[in-house]
This record gives C-alpha cells, structure tokens and sequence, in this order.
C-alpha cells in the first residue's frame, strides 16, 4: 500500500482551496523569515494568506505577535496591508494532540495507551507525529475557507518531507503481519504473567531470541503498544492522507531555500531528489544572503572630500565582504544551475538588522517581484 | 574543568546551519596533531565530512555509520552471533518494527560510537552529532533503556553506553552557536538540557562566524554626515543603517555571551568566512583560542 505514495503520486482531487507554497531546506538558511517575508509580500499584494511554521522560533512569533498555540491568530498589520493569518503549532504538545484526535472514538484504548511505559519514554522521539498534526490544523483551518495562500514552513531538515511517507510506513505495519505477531505475544504474555512463563513463550526461535536479548518488558510493553495504535488503524490512515492531500495536491507547490554554503546546497540537491520520488518538482529557489549592502552608498561616500578615515575604513570593510559575497553567490548559482537544471534562482539581500520584524520587512520587498515566480 | 584537555570522545552538538561539521572535523584535525592520530565520525552519508576534510591531516580517519550497519553492529554482541543478529533483524516482524522504532537506531549508533573509541586508545574520536532536540533526546535513551529495562543483554548494552560513552570524563560535549540572540538562547537551552537530561556539563562553546569588528568611530561620523545636505547623506543613512544594525548585533551577542560566562564554559570564537572554510583552516583559528 505505501508503494502508492512512490513514483508518481495520483493526482489529488479537488482543484478548490487554497494555493499552497511549502518552503523546504537545510538548517541557517533563514528558511523560516524567508517564508514569512514570502507571506507578508502575498498579503501586502491584497490576499488573504496563511503562515504555518512547523518549527516555531519563539522570538520570531514574538515579533509577529503570534502565539506558539494550535490557533490560527490575525498578524496586526497596518491598514494598508492585506490580511494575513499565522499557525505556529508547538512541537511539544502535538503528540498529545495526535493522540487525542487518534482516539476520539477508542477511549478505553487511549487510557491504556498512556499507561504504557515505553509511550511514556518514548514520546517526543516520535518523528513525524509533529508534521502530521500540523498538517490536520492546517487542513482544519483551511477548509473554512477564508486564505487564498498558505506559506508553510517545514522544519529545518534535509528530511522535513520525509514525514510525508513515514506516517504510511506506521500505517502498514499497523495493518501488517508485525502487529500480529506483536499481539499475540502480549496475548501469551498476559496469560503468564510470571518472568519464566515469559521466557517460556518462544514460539518460535526469533520470538524466544527476543525476549532473551530484551527482556520481558520491551516485548510485552511494545506488543501491548501496537496492539493499541492497531484499534486506530483506519483513523490514521485517514489522518495521513488529508496531509497528503494538503501536500501533494495539484495547488500545492515547492520552492527550496538555500544559502551560499556547500551544506546548504547538499540539503537542495537531496530534497530536490526526495520530492522527485514523490512526483514533484520545486518551482524555485530562493538564494538568501546572495548580496549585501548598497553599492551606490558605497560610491557616493567614497566620492565625498575629506571622507574621516574610520568611515573609509569602515566603508572598506563593507566592500569586501559585499565581494566576497557576490562571488561566493555567483560561484553557489553556477554550481546548481549544474545540479539543479532548468529550476529559477531567486536571490534576496542579506539584511542588516536586528529585529526579525525589520529583516521581514525588508525580505518583503525584496521578494515581492518573485511572487508569481515562486506561486504554483 | 574550564582548563581541562578534552576527552578521548568528542560530542558536538548544535542546532543545524551552524557549522558543526566542519568544528567537528576542525577537532579532529586538532586531534591529530596533539595525539598523532584521530577519527571523525559522521552519521549518514559522508558527503559533509568529506568536503570538510578535503586536504587535511592524514591521520585523520573519517568513519561513517549508516544506520542500517550500525543496527548489524550494535545487535551482535546482543545476540552473541552475528548469523543469530542477522536472523533476528532479518525477520519479517522485526523489520518494519525497526523501521518506525527511533530510539533503536539511536541506541545502535551511540553503541557503535562506544565500540569505535573502545578499540581506539589513545585516540581522540570526534563525533557529528545530529541537530539539537533530537541528539540531546539521543545522549538520553541509554540511561532510559537501562532504567526501563531492568535486566538483559539490551539493559547491559544500555548501561555500557551511559558508563562508557555518556558520562562525564569519558566524553567531553562541545556546543557550536552563532553570534545571534536566539541561536545563543537556543544554546542555553540545549547546555541546560544537556545538564538535567544526561548528567553531563558542555565543556567547550564554539561561536562560529563572528562579524569583524567595524571601527568604533565610524557610526557617529555615518550619522554626522547623515544629517547634512547633499547625495552623500542618502547613501550616509544607508551606512548608519547597517553600522546600526552591526552595533546592535554585536551588543547582543557580548550580551548573550556573558550570559554563558556565567556558566563558567570556555568559548572558543571563530571568524566569519565568505564561504565554506576547511577543517584544516578552522583548526588554526581555534589552535589560536587555545584549542588543543
């Protein structure tokens, strides 16, 4: 059944809804002020857009004066602006809301579920489980239908995408032979409960090798664990494809954020792979850091008689790393252009603030002239 | 602690995008020519370490585990056979339970790390690990597995590891940050995690591309300038926009810097370089802070 997701994925249906650009790249990058620049650019154009961060930067929310919460809040704009909306889901709290969802209808199965010792220590390595649930908000908020684009933010990962097969690979082992033979340990090992009957058990050599190397706990307690997830099957798998349907839709499209660095375009050329297995290519992508200050200030200054000599310096300094920065971008370009073929380059200024509101800002312009660039 | 030598096993940390390979492999190199020789190790596929290591010391092993060899390697002394262990992973059941099962991957790799620096005395192992959440939930799952666990080759394998491995004095952590306010607020985070979650303390911080200074000056005569007539003063409040801008940052991250002085961390500072520097040319710049 995951062999679906493989190779080309079926067109989704309905061609409705929202417009659906997801930023995906390496870490320090500026993926996630390159996204909101994206998204304030699209609202300041007069549409109503969505902002999702999947990994949330509690500075950047502050400055945007939007909570880490699973609402969808307004971003105060001046009126001129358009309206625009920001998701930022906090990764810590998603498990328990997944679960939640998950067993809506199963209570005394959830209440089993969290006794479970192996639950308990193993929750926030779940991968995935955050990506899933805020894709179910963003479906949630999206059906309501008040956005014309969302913007969403994918962790800072080479595998932010992954998530989109690694829910259908939970989902068939739900459904498969594993959770069986999972359950009819525990079966056994509920009937006996004494240590030796648990060894007693092996069935068969690898079970008897398992328990041996393991323990009775680790057994008992993941076969008592799928067997829950199991009752749920149906549910997940249902969960999982409303954010395939969110992500491999015909209205959803892909642009990868990079910086002139040899990781960054590593984590370019990997993802670009990754979404070619599933059927997609990236409509762009957005160079950040490829240039910096002004060129012109820099010659008008240097024309001025009696320049202080600090200034001078100062102006020097600025100058060569705008040099060293151009080339370095120039150099990154050439290179994935041979990687990438065929694929548009955006490249936006490294800016010079402090405050994430400022740096959006001036991304915002910089990026405004590209939107339909990076539209699908 | 703040003057001791690393130890035998290097644990670097930090969120991505900020250069940790390449500190990593900067280490190694220091490594090799403090001790005479050293290994780099990296998970996935080699690619980073590889270009940082390009042209390096020779003595420098670079040593890959990919996470399907490191669940061969961690499972043999388990299983007491390696034909036992494959047949065990090999299993129609067990296969995709390994798929969906993080911890058991992450628990096989710090396993595999444990059995590089045993069979290496004497030299320094340098470890990439992966980015921030995931690596201090990482350093976590031995002593979870050993108290969840109770008895059994897996509970002797994950009390190895926390003995071994992921104590203090026998891995020294090193934390890679950026001059910024939040990576640097990240980093307290990460060193104060390390510090409740582990049992162990971060012995080095590394601050990675820190801006050259602009002259001190330079700002109040941009502003002098700024205010007088003329098409200098347009381009004069660009310049005063970006010295401002150079001011504030600088401010925070002395700022943000003293905030880990406090927790008494040496800091190793590293300059800011227009593209990707070499392992080789980091190891300089930190043999010049006093790394070793």
């Amino acid at each position: 059944m995951n062999a679906s997701r493989k190779g080309t994925h079926p067109a989704r249906k309905t061609p409705t809804g929202p417009l659906v650009v997801v930023c995906a790249g390496g870490g320090g990058v500026g993926k996630t002020t390159t996204s909101a620049a994206l998204a304030l650019a699209l609202a300041r154009q007069g549409r109503s857009t969505l902002i999702v961060t999947i990994d949330p930067a509690r500075r950047l929310a502050g400055a945007m004066g939007v909570p880490i919460s699973d609402e969808v809040t307004q971003v105060a704009l001046p009126e001129t602006y358009g309206r625009l909306f920001a998701l930022m889901p906090d990764p810590r709290r998603s498990l328990g809301t997944f679960i939640d969802d998950l067993f809506v209808d199963e209570p005394a199965a959830k209440a089993h579920l969290l006794e479970n010792r192996l639950y308990v220590g193993l929750s926030d390595a779940a991968a995935g489980v955050h990506e899933l649930v805020a894709m179910n908000l963003i479906a949630s908020a999206t059906a309501r239908g008040q956005f014309e684009v969302v913007v969403i933010d994918t962790a800072p990962s080479r595998h932010a995408i992954d998530f989109v097969t690694y829910p259908s690979r939970l989902a068939a082992l739900l459904g498969g032979r594993t959770v069986a033979w999972l359950s009819g340990i525990a079966e056994r090992a509920a009937d006996r409960q004494t240590s030796a009957g648990v060894l007693a058990w092996g069935a068969g050599r690898v079970e008897s090798l398992l328990a041996r190397v393991t323990g009775p706990n680790l057994v008992s307690d993941t076969a008592s664990l799928f067997g829950d997830l199991a009752r749920v099957r149906e549910r997940f798998v249902s969960l999982t494809e409303r954010a395939a349907d969110l992500l491999l839709g015909p209205r959803t499209a892909y642009v990868l954020v990079v910086a002139p660095t040899a990781a960054a375009r590593d984590d370019a050329v990997y993802l670009h792979k990754r979404l070619d297995k599933l059927g997609r290519k990236p409509r762009a992508i957005v160079m950040n850091r490829a240039d910096s200050w002004a060129p012109e200030a820099s010659l008008a200054l240097r024309g001025m008689p009696n320049l202080p000599t600090s200034l001078l310096e100062a102006i020097t300094i600025l100058d060569a790393e705008r040099s060293d920065r151009l080339e370095a971008a120039g150099a990154f370009a050439a290179d994935l252009a041979i990687a990438l073929p065929k694929l548009a380059i955006v490249k936006l200024p490294l800016v010079d603030a402090v405050a994430p509101d400022d740096v959006m800002a001036a991304l915002a312009i910089a990026i405004a002239p590209h939107v339909a660039t990076l539209l699908p | 602690m703040k003057s001791a030598a690393l130890s035998a096993a290097v644990l670097v940390m930090g969120k991505g995008g900020v250069g940790k390979t390449t500190v990593a492999a900067s280490l190694a190199v220091l490594g090799a020519e403090t001790l005479g020789r050293a290994a780099f190790v990296e998970f996935g596929d080699g690619q980073a370490g590889r270009r940082a290591l390009a042209g390096s010391h020779r003595n420098v092993e670079h040593i890959v585990i990919r996470p399907s060899e490191a669940l061969q390697r961690g499972a043999v002394p388990l299983f007491g056979s390696s034909l036992l262990a494959k047949l065990a992973l090999g299993n129609f059941a067990m296969r995709p339970l390994l798929a969906a099962a993080p911890a058991i991957r992450e628990l096989a790799m710090l396993e595999s790390v444990r059995q590089l620096v045993s069979e290496r005395p004497g030299v320094r192992v340098v470890v990439d690990m992966p980015a921030t959440g995931h690596s201090v939930a990482w350093l976590r799952v031995p002593r979870q597995g050993r108290d969840f666990l109770g008895s059994g080759p897996l509970f002797e394998m994950c009390d190895r590891i926390a003995r071994e491995l992921v104590a203090p004095g026998k891995a020294s952590i090193v934390v890679v940050t950026l001059p910024e306010r939040l990576v640097i607020e990240e980093t307290v985070e990460l060193c104060t995690a390390i510090a409740n979650e582990t049992g162990m303390q971060v012995d080095r911080i590394v601050v990675n591309r820190c801006h050259v200074s602009l002259p001190a000056a330079a700002l109040a005569e941009a502003r002098a300038i700024a205010e007088q007539r003329g098409v200098a003063s347009v381009a004069a409040r660009a310049l005063v926009g970006v010295l401002t801008a150079r001011e504030a940052a600088s401010r925070e991250g002395v700022a943000s810097l003293q905030a880990l002085h406090l927790e008494n961390h040496t800091i190793w500072r590293i300059p800011l370089a227009p593209s990707d520097p070499s392992a080789r040319r980091v190891a300089s710049w930190l043999r010049a802070e006093g790394a070793r």
